[in-house]
């Protein structure tokens, strides 16, 4: 009898610590990211007002159409009285900064970045899992080692050739490098997928009278797609978050700059508009972290995929 | 005419985009990094036409006291966040295979956030939280009674060294605990029932079978982070610049700003190789550890 009851009681018990440290954790990881979600909702100067909120008592979508350049200037007029920067200023001001432009150029670059080191990948990716030929080992230590090197190391020379490819200025001069720092990664991560896929398939293919290319193209490439799935949204996050090479190769021209480049160059401007900078975050956020909650499963193994063999 | 060709030289062919990608952007670029240090270069200047210095910059750079501050300021901040990331990381991937799968779906869900955050983004967040006067992490303090006012979180020096740590722990925990839950489901769940009916304690059983388990994940794990961590740049470029003074400068954040900011190409490339040369050796031990996961059909 007392035994039962101890078991329901320790049982009962668990849950409780179970709830509380997943609570914990939750506390932890989300505080920061909720901070910003609700400073970006206060109004205008709000954010500076003590005590601080710890969600606005008036949520207002202000911040945000500041940041997408949807503002009037009416408005701007209201809310400006006495300031030193006159309304149509501060308008256009926020008009060509906005952030509409740097989230469509790192879709762009992200989604190229994403395809073009696919299709790179998966070519190389094949190779080393499914043709026979010596340094298999040794072409993947060559790539992984390479990606190794810090872009601080590389970012010089790569500044150079991009200025001699008359490049500078442009998205191409961040895709084209980007794709080649996502390749190692994508080839091992795709090249696990491929290795997984039984072997009679090319020997059926053969039979059949595919080439080569034939049998990659239309028997591999189709059964491995969730393995080319899950490099394609590790390399579209890793360019998403590229800054250094972004911020070096666009030279502080706001129409090709990418997010994370934008986002110092916002910050740096509007210091003190917090409301705005914490809604830009949110918006360079949101899409990258909605792909990863929905991919969850095939970015964690993309992650992992180096540490530990499943 | 049908050309046949023998499977190694298709090999060859599927690999050459990639090759040819990697060489141009990492290897040559190294040589050249080398090629520039040994330069006295200006800006975009081509260093053909720019004096040949021999290894004065990298005299320079021994030389100077900034760089030897950055140096241990670098060395500092991947041994304390490692260290640190290892400890929050491990606490998260334990409590997430501890709890039930259903509480453990959502902290897997919730653990990966911080890391799906850009590091020049997280810098950004950082920079709101650790505000001097209404920052959130100082307000918590002060209500708490803690502390009589918000510590200057990035402009006193000690303060600002720990906060980008934490900082770089928030984002990078998250990476840490992936990696080890990944390790921790690979190991086979007979061992842990053999170790219940033995009748052994939980704190007995991580200890003697989980910990001894997991290490070569740690070990992976730690090496990932640590040559992640050594070649920082974003976060300490966001969050406080270097300052205050130098005092959060990390020799990639240096070389940056020797490059885009002074323009000295040739001093900034001294510097790149010396984080190069430190990285080179841990990156030999991750390739040589990972290496037994690289295992494909001859």
């Amino acid at each position: 009898m007392s035994a039962k009851l101890s078991h329901r009681y320790r049982t009962q018990y668990t849950y409780l610590m179970q709830t509380v440290v997943t609570i914990l954790i939750a506390v932890f990881c989300l505080t920061p990211m909720f901070y910003i979600l609700s400073t970006s909702l206060k109004p205008r100067g709000a954010e500076y007002m003590i005590p601080l909120e710890l969600w606005p008592s008036k949520p207002t979508l202000q911040a945000y159409r500041a940041v997408l350049g949807i503002v009037e200037e009416a408005e701007l007029a209201s809310e400006s009285k006495g300031s030193m920067v006159l309304p149509a200023d501060q308008a256009r001001i926020v008009k060509s900064l906005s952030f509409v432009t740097p989230l469509r150029n790192s879709l762009i670059v992200s989604s190229a970045v994403a395809a073009f080191s696919l299709l790179i990948s998966s070519l190389s990716a094949y190779a080393i899992a499914r043709l026979r030929f010596r340094y298999k080992i040794q072409s993947l230590i060559f790539l992984q080692l390479g990606a190794m090197i810090p872009i601080a190391v590389t970012i010089a020379p790569t500044f150079m050739l991009m200025r001699s490819l008359g490049l500078l200025r442009t998205l191409l001069a961040m895709i084209i490098p980007n794709i080649f720092y996502n390749v190692p990664m994508s080839t091992w991560l795709i090249a696990c997928y491929f290795a997984e896929l039984p072997f009679d398939l090319e020997d059926a293919a053969k039979v059949d009278g595919y080439k080569p290319i034939q049998i990659f193209w239309k028997v591999i490439i189709p059964l491995a797609a969730p393995g080319l799935f899950s490099a394609g949204v590790f390399a579209f996050l890793g360019s998403w978050g590229e800054f250094m090479l972004a911020s070096a190769v666009s030279m502080g021209i706001p129409a090709v700059q990418t997010v994370p480049a934008a986002m110092l160059n916002f910050s740096v401007q509007f210091r003190y508009e917090w409301t705005w900078i914490s809604a830009a975050i949110i918006l360079s956020v949101a899409l990258v972290a909605f792909m990863t909650l929905v991919f969850q499963r095939w970015v964690i193994r993309g992650l992992t995929a180096g540490a530990v063999k499943y | 005419m049908k050309i046949r060709l023998r499977e190694p030289t298709i090999a060859f062919l599927f690999l050459l985009p990639a090759f040819i990608g990697v060489i141009v952007f990492y290897y040559y670029q190294i040589v050249q990094t080398g090629i520039y240090s040994l330069h006295n270069l200006q800006h975009t200047a081509d260093w053909q036409t720019q004096p040949f210095v021999w290894f004065k910059n990298y005299a320079t750079v021994f030389r100077s006291t900034y760089f030897w501050q950055s140096l241990r300021f670098t060395v500092y901040f991947t041994f304390m966040a490692t260290v640190l990331e290892l400890a929050v990381g491990l606490g998260m991937a334990m409590a997430t295979f501890w709890v039930s799968r259903w509480l453990g779906g959502i902290l897997r869900a919730i653990i990966i956030m911080p890391w799906v955050i850009p590091p020049i983004i997280n810098a950004m967040i950082w920079r709101w939280l650790f505000h001097a006067d209404v920052g959130l992490f100082g307000y918590i303090l002060v209500s708490l009674g803690l502390v009589d006012k918000p510590p200057l979180f990035l402009t006193e020096p000690m303060l600002a060294v720990h906060s980008v740590i934490f900082a770089d722990v928030w984002k990078n925990s998250s990476i840490m605990a992936i990696f080890l839950l990944g390790g921790l489901a690979a190991i086979p769940a007979d061992i842990y029932d053999a170790a219940k009916v033995d009748g052994a304690r939980s704190w007995f059983r991580f200890r003697k079978v989980t910990l001894p388990m997991l290490l070569p994940t740690i070990l992976v794990a730690l090496l990932f982070r640590g040559i992640d961590a050594l070649r920082t740049f974003d976060l300490i470029y966001g969050l406080t610049g270097g300052g205050p003074g130098t005092v959060t400068e990390t020799l990639s954040s240096f070389a940056y700003k020797y490059y885009f900011t002074y323009g000295k190409f040739g001093l900034g490339s001294a510097y790149a190789i010396v984080v190069f040369a430190i990285i080179v050796g841990l990156a030999a031990v991750y390739l040589s550890r990972i290496r037994r996961n690289m295992r494909f059909k001859e």
